[in-house]
């Protein structure tokens, strides 16, 4: 047979059905030779991992990108998301119909608009005629002049290959950790270092794995959570395309310290090159004898396996990444219990994020109390900021967390562009909602954003100017969140939708009181009772929206205006 | 069944052989399926590959009538590996050491030349089977309708008596019952071996206190006949015949000996709410009250017992069955049927069975128990055997393989097994007239494999004409998977498609039971004819709808 | 001694009432005991607790968001309020959001066992307020052809109990939630039609169901029918498993069957015939008449005592010209105990002889 004959469905079967987590490979294989899902693709994937028909078609249909129709996978996805529809996304979208084109929530690439997905490639352009691939954009060096983590070595030419990394101290900390430290040796010093989750939610690391190393049953799993679904977020993004190595070699450090054999990376699919990048990294290492059995010729053993997503923000949460990662449908799961003591197959399982995990090495190399020093007002540590919108400079920041927002703006991005003025700007991608006026006058650190009524999360931030129709700017975030939920519970699949309704002027009331009370009751009974993160967060948009520019929602619902321009 | 149905949830091992539980009985099933979400492991044993077997770790397809052969084997492999439980063997089982120097011949690689399948599976079921903690046993008519269907029997408890799972929650052997109250009928009597309370009929106390109780000093002690008998004894020694609701023309093997045997009756009397084929052979049909029309009592599968109450009143006349036969006995001068109401009938079984004796119409309308219920403060009995097997110790059989009464030769190449399907039942008299059944199942057809449907010149649909020693008929052919090859499979219950006229090649010595599913058969093309080009069935369905 | 221990131990406050529980028992199923009414829509205590509705959820103290008591376990020393105005108005809320989502709130109770929990509620709560007017969620299927179970999806409130049902209580998986969000539709694999599913049209999805948005299709054809429906308690009449099911009936007229939740052999589960094979009993074919036999071979209808004569007289005749052991009877698996005790009772009673048996053997 040729080499280049495409592989039969059996062949596939056979390559993945005894790999742990096989479903989204499998159906990633079929989905990549046919160009879509077929029939006959689901019905032989159901047999073989012996999933019920109806589950697995109600799980394929869950995910955006999964295309059931032929062709699908060529057809071109535009991002339409908060920052692209600023500058021309849905243009794009217009000019590629005849194409076949879609739109597709944010698409990770905010600091280069705008990103289209075609076949197995990203391509970035503002018009139909000046779409490329292009490598994502490197970190600039630091404004500050501020001591960094994780950017410290990304600039570094090579970094991204096994020898470039080594080059700058890469796989000292794991040596170190296997030849000179006991595992819980290494606990505490992560401990100590009071490095926090960076994917959102900010729980102590250290805690976390000491949890999963306490936690009975085997084989226990380090999670990478490279989902990196938030608006406005591509942290992770620059971590993966430029230091892979410091990931795998975060995830190993993991391993060591929790006691766990095997460790998954849950890859967003808008990420293909950074899915190539990956793959090569894991195979170097392994090669290397730095992944896989007697790691650094010890006893420690480790195994990392690179898993897609499909396009679902909602798996970006841990229980649903865990259940999609499971073959399940991707539903958040109900906490307690928590990931740590019932987390992949119910085992124990560290979920951690990209930039978490790429902060260990550093740490081990240097200390628990230089990590800590890096940060400002007796704040630990360092914090990626994803900057995107109406700013000069957008790209990923390495801050010393307790920054001053403003610092950051105007001092680092360069403020936004000559004649406009910084209006507002997200926090948390779009759920942490807006901050404006005074609110602005804060510092990068939870306790000083949640003063202001929002959180700092992942740390994406994006910046509307003075042009712009804030009305129009919380619409386009609810219909992300619409349009994400995942509609396990009634708060959120609901209270999305009717928002979203609300903001477009598709429905609700043309009285302002009865407007703002619905608005208002729909955001305080998601908040006080959705299942996940997803549906207690959206409401910080509309909530936000109403306490920062009244007038302009007055002018909308009223005088159905838009707002600005 | 020796554990009740809510232990089905409960197993690690689940033993199911001749048993097409999903179709048959599927909420029985529901109990298997959610004790396999729970993780425990399936072994399925039949010769077609039904839903069962889909959900199997091990699926034996064994050729039909060898399952003896297959529980031989896996009681060699269990014996060899030493899986037994010694400690029940020795306090509560007897002749185990012959039974274990008998094993030593039955060889995983011996059945599997029987049975047609892998040895390696079956030494894998018997391996599963013996380390079970518990394993349970599920079969049905797969089993019992066979020529040997005691040795099955037999066999089974020999598998559960040597790793102790009898007496166990989760555990047993565990016969379905095929209708709803056939466990009933055993119970009160109307079964040729036994009195009501299953008292076989030649202990002389009992047919003592019948004798007397029934004012009968003559009562035969034994002398039992089955229906099989009595139906070759019509017109020769039996010549009168009392039927209550069994289509026994269609339900019977060898349907046209059956017709043949109740037209030679002097007198035949039929009970039903329909006029079935059978009614249709009898002098008098009297007209019964139906299900949601009678008040009564039933037993299902796991020994409960269970009020069925009225909901409507019958159409026109009908009258209960009690009330018809008391009516036919009072004229005859029959002592003891002066009875008012089902409540009188009830509580005069309750006197009279052991099992029965601590119920009572009053008690069966409160709460539903198991039998036995000795008193009337005993709490039922949902696990049977826990303490001690009623007499004495188990004991294990020494037993043999014997091919089925008929296998398969040059001018009946072909076997055929029958059973049931999930939308229709048995005779089809209830469920054919239900609306909308139709929808899912408007014909009978014949399951042949594809490999054999194209071998044998067949398209989906063709009719088919299907022969064996007794009788033929005319059939559609399907080709399914299910089918293994060189075996077809049809259901007994479209009376235009009888199919019962192919089977009856033999009955269990012991039992009198049927050999329904297997016989040899011969298939050809059916020549085209007009009733064949369009569906020949549509008169007798129409009022179906 | 240590059992008093461990008892003393697990106790907690509800509404202001000390009350003990079982380790691993959820604040729902304790206040369930308790007799609190906490209200729920995604329930169904024979399925794994899910969490979708919210309306159960509870203040508990320490806990800085209500948690949902139906999947959160009791612990020793909690302090959980069920009934806080809050709370209540919390569910208010959830409920104006979800009857904003459907054609209807009112449905005939013919549709299924639990189709008017969701009306129940909306009406205890005085949620029929009109607010939150939007698109519908949930679209009817008009192409699916099957004469049981009616999917009339516009009704759907994506509670999944008839998912979760399916898979978890049924063992069939055969349906599934398409899509996510607002846009979540329940469907069978490829979307189509039920016939072309593994289901087995047990009717479980359609008992569960708390808005009728599966309905049973048999049972509608009553509803404009005149009369109050009545329920009787009985026993399928089909398989030795002994399903408990409720008849439904108006007048004269069996016009349905729900399975009985607390059935002891089958909670709640039916399979297709105890389901929906019960019209049977009201046919047009039913006997109506004693029929006799006329010399030409054909029945004639009779009254009962000219029949019974008839039929003793055959006996009477056999017994003289033959003797006792010249009759048979077989009695039916199908009729109740009466009937098989009087059948083997008239053999014995009557002839002496065990001549008496059933179909358990065919
Ligand atoms: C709706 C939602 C989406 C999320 N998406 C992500 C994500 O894309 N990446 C991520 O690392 N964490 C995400 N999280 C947070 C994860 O649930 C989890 O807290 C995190 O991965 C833990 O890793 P950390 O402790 O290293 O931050 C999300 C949470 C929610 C509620
Ligand atoms: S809050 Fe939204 S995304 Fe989260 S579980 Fe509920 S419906 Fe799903
Ligand atoms: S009728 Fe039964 S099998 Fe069919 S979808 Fe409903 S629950 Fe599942
Ligand atoms: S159809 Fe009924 S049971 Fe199923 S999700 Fe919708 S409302 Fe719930
Ligand atoms: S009953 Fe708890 S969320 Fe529905």
């Amino acid at each position: 047979m040729s080499a280049h004959a495409a592989p039969s469905t059996a062949d596939l079967v056979a390559r993945w059905r005894d790999e742990p987590a096989p479903l989204l490979p499998l159906l990633h294989a079929l989905h990549d030779r046919d160009g879509f899902l077929s029939e006959d693709a689901l019905r032989a994937v159901s047999q073989a991992l012996r999933i019920p028909l109806a589950d697995l078609f109600g799980t394929v249909t869950f995910y955006h990108h999964f295309s059931r129709e032929p062709g699908g996978l060529n057809k071109p996805r535009i991002c339409t998301g908060n920052v692209c529809c600023l500058h021309g996304g849905n243009e794009l979208l217009a000019a590629l119909k005849s194409q076949g084109a879609t739109a597709m929530p944010c698409a990770g690439r905010c600091d280069e608009p705008v990103p289209v997905l075609r076949g197995h490639e990203q391509l970035v352009g503002t018009s139909a005629t000046s779409l490329a691939a292009k490598p994502t954009p490197l970190p600039a060096p630091n404004p500050g002049g501020c001591e960094e983590c994780i950017f410290e070595s990304i600039r570094e030419p090579g970094r991204a290959t096994l020898e470039g990394y080594r080059r700058t101290g890469g796989y000292e900390a794991l040596s170190k950790a296997v030849r000179e430290m006991t595992p819980t040796q290494l606990l505490a010093l992560v401990t100590e270092s009071k490095l926090a989750g960076r994917g959102g939610a900010g729980f102590p690391t250290g805690v976390k794995w000491q949890a999963v190393a306490d936690a009975p049953g085997q084989p226990k799993s380090i999670v990478c959570n490279a989902d990196e679904g938030e608006p406005g977020c591509f942290k992770d993004r620059a971590i993966m395309d430029y230091d892979p190595h410091a990931l795998l070699e975060g995830m190993a450090l993991a391993g060591f310290a929790t006691g766990a054999p095997r460790g998954f990376i849950y890859l967003r699919y808008e990420y293909p090159e950074t899915f190539r990048i990956l793959e090569r990294a894991i195979a170097e290492a392994e090669k290397a004898g730095l992944l896989g059995v007697n790691i650094l010729g010890g006893v420690f053993n480790f195994t990392i396996h690179l898993r897609r997503g499909a396009g679902a923000y909602i798996c970006g949460e841990e229980g649903s990444l865990l259940n999609s990662l499971e073959g399940k449908h991707p539903f958040p799961r109900n906490k307690p219990p928590f990931p740590v003591t019932h987390g992949f197959e119910n085992l124990p399982t560290a979920v951690n994020n990209v930039e978490t995990l790429a902060s260990v090495p550093p740490i081990v190399r240097k200390g628990a109390a230089w990590y800590r020093g890096l940060g400002r007002n007796a704040h630990a540590g360092t914090k990626l900021i994803s900057l995107s919108g109406d700013i000069q400079h957008p790209g990923n920041y390495e801050v010393p967390i307790g920054l001053p927002l403003k610092t950051l703006l105007h001092d680092w991005a360069g403020g936004p562009q000559t004649g406009r003025t910084i209006q507002a700007v997200t926090m948390a991608g779009l759920s942490g909602g807006f901050l404006a006026g005074d609110a602005l006058d804060c510092t990068l650190d939870e306790p000083s954003i949640r003063g202001k009524g929002s959180f700092l999360g992942a740390g994406g931030i994006i910046v509307f100017d003075d042009s712009r129709d804030m009305v129009a700017a919380a619409h386009a975030a609810m219909e992300f969140f619409a349009h994400e939920s995942c509609g396990k519970c009634f708060p959120c699949r609901i209270g999305t939708q009717r928002l979203t309704e609300r903001l477009n002027g598709e429905a609700g009331p043309s009285d302002l009181a009865a407007w703002t009370q619905e608005v208002r009751d729909i955001g305080t009974v998601m908040r006080a009772t959705s299942a996940c993160g997803l549906g207690m967060a959206a409401p910080f948009v509309t909530d936000s929206l109403l306490k920062f520019f009244p007038e302009q929602v007055d002018n909308y619902v009223v005088s159905k205006e838009p707002n600005n321009r | 069944m020796s554990n009740p149905l809510a232990d089905m949830a409960k197993p690690d091992v689940i033993f199911c052989i001749g048993t097409n539980m999903t179709e048959c009985h599927p909420v029985a099933a529901t109990g298997l399926k959610k004790a396999m979400a729970r993780g425990a492991k399936l072994i399925v044993a039949d010769p077609r590959r039904i839903k069962l077997a889909e959900l199997a770790d091990v699926y034996l397809p064994i050729r039909v009538g060898s399952d003896v052969a297959l529980l031989l084997a896996m009681a060699h492999v269990i014996e060899r590996e030493g899986l037994m439980n010694r400690a029940f063997i020795e306090h509560r089982t007897a002749g185990w050491e012959d039974f274990r120097r008998n094993l030593k011949a039955f060889t995983p690689e011996w059945a599997a030349a029987i049975c047609e399948v892998p040895a390696a599976d079956i030494e894998r079921a018997g391996l599963i089977y013996g380390r079970g903690r518990p394993a349970a046993i599920y079969y049905t008519l797969g089993i019992t309708e066979h020529i040997c269907g005691v040795d099955n029997v037999q066999s089974l408890c020999n598998l559960a008596l040597m790793t102790g799972n009898l007496g166990v929650e989760g555990g047993g052997i565990n016969p379905m019952r095929g209708q709803n109250n056939i466990q009933g009928c055993g119970d009160c009597g109307a079964e040729t071996f036994v009195f009501p309370g299953s008292v076989k009929i030649d202990d002389v106390a009992a047919r003592d206190k019948f004798a007397n109780a029934y004012q009968r000093p003559d009562l035969d002690l034994g002398q039992a006949m089955t229906k099989v008998t009595g139906l070759q004894e019509c017109g020769k020694s039996i010549h009168a015949m009392l039927i209550d609701g069994e289509n026994t023309v269609v339900s019977d093997p060898d349907r046209n000996h059956c017709e043949h045997a109740l037209k030679s009756l002097d007198h035949l009397v039929v009970i039903d709410i329909f006029m079935t084929e059978t009614a249709k052979l009898a002098h008098v049909v009297l007209p019964a009250t139906a299900w949601a029309e009678t008040d009564g009592v039933a037993c299902n599968t796991e020994r409960r017992v269970q009020r069925l109450r009225a909901a409507v009143p019958p159409p026109g006349e009908a009258k209960p069955d009690w009330w018809i036969i008391a009516e036919i006995a009072k004229r005859l001068g029959i002592p003891g049927f002066d009875f008012q109401s089902p409540a009188d009938v009830f509580n005069e079984l309750c006197s009279l069975s052991p099992t029965y004796g601590g119920l009572d119409w009053e008690r069966v309308s409160r709460e539903s128990l198991n039998w036995p219920v000795p008193t009337k403060d005993h709490p039922g009995t949902p696990i049977l055997h826990t303490e001690g097997f009623t007499n004495g110790r188990g004991r294990f059989m020494v037993l043999g393989y014997r091919d089925p009464a008929e296998v398969v030769d040059d001018a009946f190449p072909v076997w055929l097994t029958t059973g049931r399907r999930l939308q229709s039942y048995h005779t089809r008299t209830q469920t054919g007239r239900a609306s909308g059944i139709d929808y899912l199942l408007s014909e009978e057809s014949l399951e042949v494999n594809p490999a054999d449907a194209e071998a044998w010149g067949f398209l989906d649909g063709d009719w088919a004409i299907v022969t064996s020693r007794r009788g033929e008929v005319k059939i559609k052919v399907r080709s399914t998977d299910r089918s293994p090859r060189g075996t077809v499979f049809a259901s007994f219950s479209f009376a235009d498609v009888p199919v019962n006229n192919l089977t009856g090649s033999g009955y269990d010595p012991t039992t009198h039971t049927a050999e329904l599913k297997v016989c040899a058969v011969r298939i050809e093309r059916a020549p085209v004819t007009l009733e064949s080009a369009h569906d020949p069935r549509e008169p007798e369905n129409a009022h179906a709808r | 001694m240590s059992a008093t221990a461990t008892e003393r131990e697990l106790t907690m406050t509800l509404d202001g009432e000390a009350v003990g529980f079982r380790a691993g028992e959820t604040i729902y199923q304790v206040a369930q005991r308790t007799k609190k009414s906490i209200p729920t829509l995604c329930y169904d205590e024979r399925l794994e607790a899910f969490g979708a509705c919210r309306l159960c959820v509870v203040e508990v103290d320490g806990v800085k968001a209500p948690v949902a008591s139906c999947t959160t376990k009791a612990t020793a020393g909690m302090v959980v309020r069920t009934d806080s105005p809050i709370i209540e108005k919390y569910r208010k809320t959830l409920l104006e959001l979800v009857v904003s989502e459907n054609r209807e709130v009112d449905v005939s109770p013919l549709r299924g066992f639990a189709s008017q929990e969701f009306t129940t509620l909306v009406d205890r709560y005085g949620a029929r307020t009109g607010r939150f007017k939007g698109r519908q969620s949930g679209t009817s299927n008009k192409t699916d052809d099957n004469p049981f179970i009616l999917r009339d999806y516009d009704l759907c409130i994506s509670c999944y109990r008839c998912v979760r049902v399916c898979a978890e209580q049924e063992g069939d998986y055969a349906i599934t939630m398409m899509n996510r969000g607002f846009g979540t539709q329940i469907t069978t694999e490829f979307n189509g039609r039920l016939k072309d599913s593994a289901c087995t049209f047990c009717g479980q999805c359609v008992q569960t169901c708390p808005t009728g948005a599966l309905a049973d299709k048999k049972a509608l054809r009553a509803a404009d029918l005149p009369g109050e429906i009545a329920k009787t308690r009985t026993i399928c009449p089909y398989c030795g498993v002994g399903c408990s099911v409720d008849l439904l009936t108006k007048g004269d007229r069996l016009i349905g069957v729900q399975p009985a939740m607390d059935g002891p052999a089958n909670q709640g589960a039916l399979c297709i015939k105890g389901q929906f094979a019960f019209d049977f009993v009201q046919h047009d074919d039913r006997l109506k008449k004693p029929l006799v036999r006329q010399p030409d071979g054909s029945f004639k209808e009779t009254e009962w005592d000219e029949a019974l004569d008839l039929a003793a007289a055959g006996f009477r005749r056999s017994l003289k010209e033959h003797g006792r052991r010249s009759i048979y009877g077989i009695a039916s698996g199908r009729a109740p105990h009466e009937a098989a005790y009087s059948m083997q009772k008239f053999i014995r009673a009557g002839f002496g002889t065990h001549y008496i048996d059933n179909c358990s053997r065919a």
